[in-house]
């Protein structure tokens, strides 16, 4: 704070303190805290509101146990409510997205760091940045129409004689989910990733060369240690973003996947019913922190790495 | 004045449902405002039919004098949610909900009722303004809606490939031969209305609408069934553009759909057939707010909308079917030509209007959309 006085002179400090103080409190504090209070009073008719039915109940929030269906994995079939199901689903596939975007993020990160002429460094950004540049709609709708049955994917095929029938790629599961928050998030694995290693003592991997470690034992033992930080920022990262994400599984969804998020936004825009969307979507907020709390701590990693 | 923006609205709400009395000043800004000049009208309707505003709102404005204010929003939803705003903060006149959700507004306690003596209940088509839509229209004896156009979901059918059956059904859309484009709740009714009229119900589909308990009852069998049958379904449509890429660009080759997704495909070898059971059919129109304060003007409004020039205009707007008589003789000759393909008499009286659905049935609906989107 005297730091920015001082730098800034105090008409200036003042002006950048309210503005981060009306973002914090406008846009972030007040309509979490009016939503949150929603969420725990009934859906009733404007006129009803304020009238002795509008009480404070968990109820909104048990509704998540409602509507239960049969599903059967292995052979084994049990019941499960609908919507703890979805969010089940949600979670699973985020992990997928991001133990996905790791795996292609990594080599990368990796040859940016330590094996390109630092001379294109600049280009190679740039040129993974300039997607960035275009709005996440159009790309989750890019994929849609290159996915698309009638699509350029399958006629590419389809011309060089790989397949005979066209394929459903946007109809099989999550399969088009997946792919379009890999492609939308896998940058936010990148960076993070790029830098943690940036930071390692080349001498280090030398070192390990010199007294014969395979390439693999290289990164194992010396590589990934010194990245887990940058590792696991990028993956609450991309877990969070994905899990939150209701563009690309609205676009990029087939008939048989639903999202939590969509499940949210029928709540809202279907039902109508604010609160218990409102309910929902602190559900998902909990328990996403909750999941990257109780990874970070198997993975061993502190808050205050990532902060790095 | 149509200009309040949504943001600053909504940020009116959350403060106003906070602190409460804040909000109590606002109205009254607002009705100085329109008592100081009584030639408006703050009308929200539907976004994305540009010919309301080139040429219905000029004609009426040349007609009564009165200045319509237009607010589009997307959808019904987001119409209920400004309504909803607007009960505490003004600002809204009329509003153009379907006539199977204006019970919901009503039982939120956003609507007053119409006057009859300041309409011309006698401009309207047979079938439309009375009748069963008539009594439709009305909640303890008080005219609560008054159409404005009116339109089909029924069967887009690509002529080349789909498999029908003879006469054409609803059951069709859950035949594996055919791959369908469908949005789960209309489906799920569509389900229903088959199982009904092939009588392996055990009670009416109608129950459901009005018993909570036969809604379970009758969706349940309806979602099983649906979801046996759900292989064929290549994509859910939400909208217009999802229902036509379904087809264009996902190859469905059937699907229950609006006109207008029919209309926009008929010359590229799709037809629009109303089944045997009978096309589901809305019917949209006009609701005053509680707190309205140019109600002579919205009168008039509802009133230039039952007429000749007012209907066809609205219908050409949305390419349905327009409401007044003589209407239809003012619209374009490929409009008329395609619902007269699709509807002749016998079809039309059989249309199936969507009954009103409250509040606690929408949500109940939403949870077997749900059940049936993710099995």
């Amino acid at each position: 704070m005297q730091d920015m006085l001082r730098r800034y002179g105090p008409g200036l400090t003042l002006l950048m303190c309210l503005l981060v103080a009306f973002w914090l409190i406008m846009l972030v504090i007040v309509p979490n805290i009016t939503l949150f209070e929603q969420s725990f009073r009934p859906y009733l008719p404007v006129t009803e509101i304020g009238g002795p039915r509008d009480t404070y109940s968990l109820g909104n929030y048990m509704k998540v146990f409602d509507g239960r269906v049969e599903k059967s994995i292995l052979g084994f079939s049990y019941t499960i409510p609908v919507h703890v199901y979805t969010f089940l689903l949600t979670i699973f596939y985020s992990m997928v997205v991001t133990v996905l975007c790791f795996l292609m993020a990594y080599p990368l990160a990796y040859y940016m760091a330590k094996i390109v002429n630092p001379r294109s460094l600049p280009t190679l950004i740039l040129l993974l940045f300039i997607p960035l540049w275009v709005s996440e709609v159009l790309r989750a709708f890019a994929w849609w129409i290159i996915l698309a049955f009638k699509g350029p994917l399958n006629a590419l095929l389809q011309a060089v004689g790989l397949i005979e029938d066209p394929i459903r790629w946007t109809n099989m599961g999550y399969t088009g989910v997946v792919i379009g928050l890999i492609y939308t998030y896998v940058l936010f694995m990148l960076f993070p990733v790029y830098n943690a290693i940036q930071s390692l003592d080349t001498n280090q991997i030398e070192a390990a060369e010199d007294l014969g470690a395979p390439w693999w034992k290289i990164h194992w033992r010396i590589v990934l240690p010194h990245a887990k930080p940058g590792i696991a920022s990028g993956s609450v990262m991309v877990f969070m973003l994905s899990a939150g994400s209701l563009l690309v599984p609205s676009i990029l969804g087939s008939t048989t996947s639903q999202w939590f998020t969509q499940t949210i936004d029928q709540w809202f825009k279907d039902a109508l019913d604010w609160n218990t969307a409102s309910a929902y979507a602190f559900l998902l907020l909990l328990l996403c922190t909750l999941i990257v709390t109780l990874a970070m701590w198997l993975f061993r990693v502190k808050l205050s790495d990532i902060a790095k | 004045m149509t200009k309040i923006s949504s943001t600053f609205n909504r940020r009116r709400f959350l403060k106003g449902s906070a602190a409460g009395a804040g909000l109590l000043a606002a109205p009254a800004i607002i009705s100085s405002k329109a008592l100081a000049s009584s030639g408006e009208l703050n009308f929200v309707g539907w976004a994305g039919y540009p010919s309301l505003a080139e040429k219905v709102f000029p004609a009426f404005e040349a007609a009564t004098g009165i200045k319509v204010n237009f607010k589009e929003l997307p959808d019904q939803d987001t119409m209920f949610a400004e309504a909803k705003v607007a009960l505490q903060a003004g600002g809204i006149d009329v509003i153009e909900p379907t006539i199977d959700r204006w019970g919901g507004w009503n039982s939120n306690g956003l609507l007053q009722p119409w006057d009859p003596a300041k309409l011309a209940m006698d401009n309207y088509l047979p079938g439309l303004a009375d009748g069963s839509a008539g009594e439709r229209s009305r909640a303890n004896g008080e005219l609560f809606y008054v159409p404005s156009n009116w339109g089909t979901e029924a069967l887009v059918v690509n002529t080349a490939e789909a498999k029908l059956s003879d006469p054409p059904s609803l059951g069709d859309l859950f035949s594996p031969d055919n791959s369908v484009t469908l949005r789960p709740h209309s489906a799920l009714a569509a389900m229903g209305r088959y199982l009904d009229a092939q009588g392996k119900l055990p009670r009416p589909w109608m129950d459901g609408y009005t018993d909570m308990a036969a809604m379970v009852e009758l969706w349940d069998i309806a979602l099983a069934e649906a979801v046996k049958a759900k292989g064929n379904v290549v994509q859910w449509w939400s909208g217009e553009n999802e229902a036509n890429a379904g087809f264009v660009a996902n190859g469905a080759t059937l699907g229950l759909c609006w006109d207008s997704t029919g209309y926009n495909l008929r010359n590229d070898g799709y037809a629009y057939i109303a089944p045997t059971e009978g096309a589901f059919a809305w019917h949209q129109g006009f609701v005053l707010m509680k707190n309205a304060k140019n109600i002579e003007q919205a009168h008039e409004f509802a009133k230039f909308v039952s007429t000749p020039e007012g209907a066809a205009g609205w219908a050409t707007a949305f390419s349905s079917n327009p409401v007044g008589k003589g209407a239809a003789d003012l619209m374009d000759p490929s409009v008329k030509e395609y619902y007269n393909g699709t509807f002749n008499d016998e079809a039309l009286a059989k249309l199936w209007w969507w009954p009103e659905q409250t509040a606690e049935f929408i949500a109940k609906r939403t949870e077997y959309a749900d059940k049936y989107k993710a099995s």
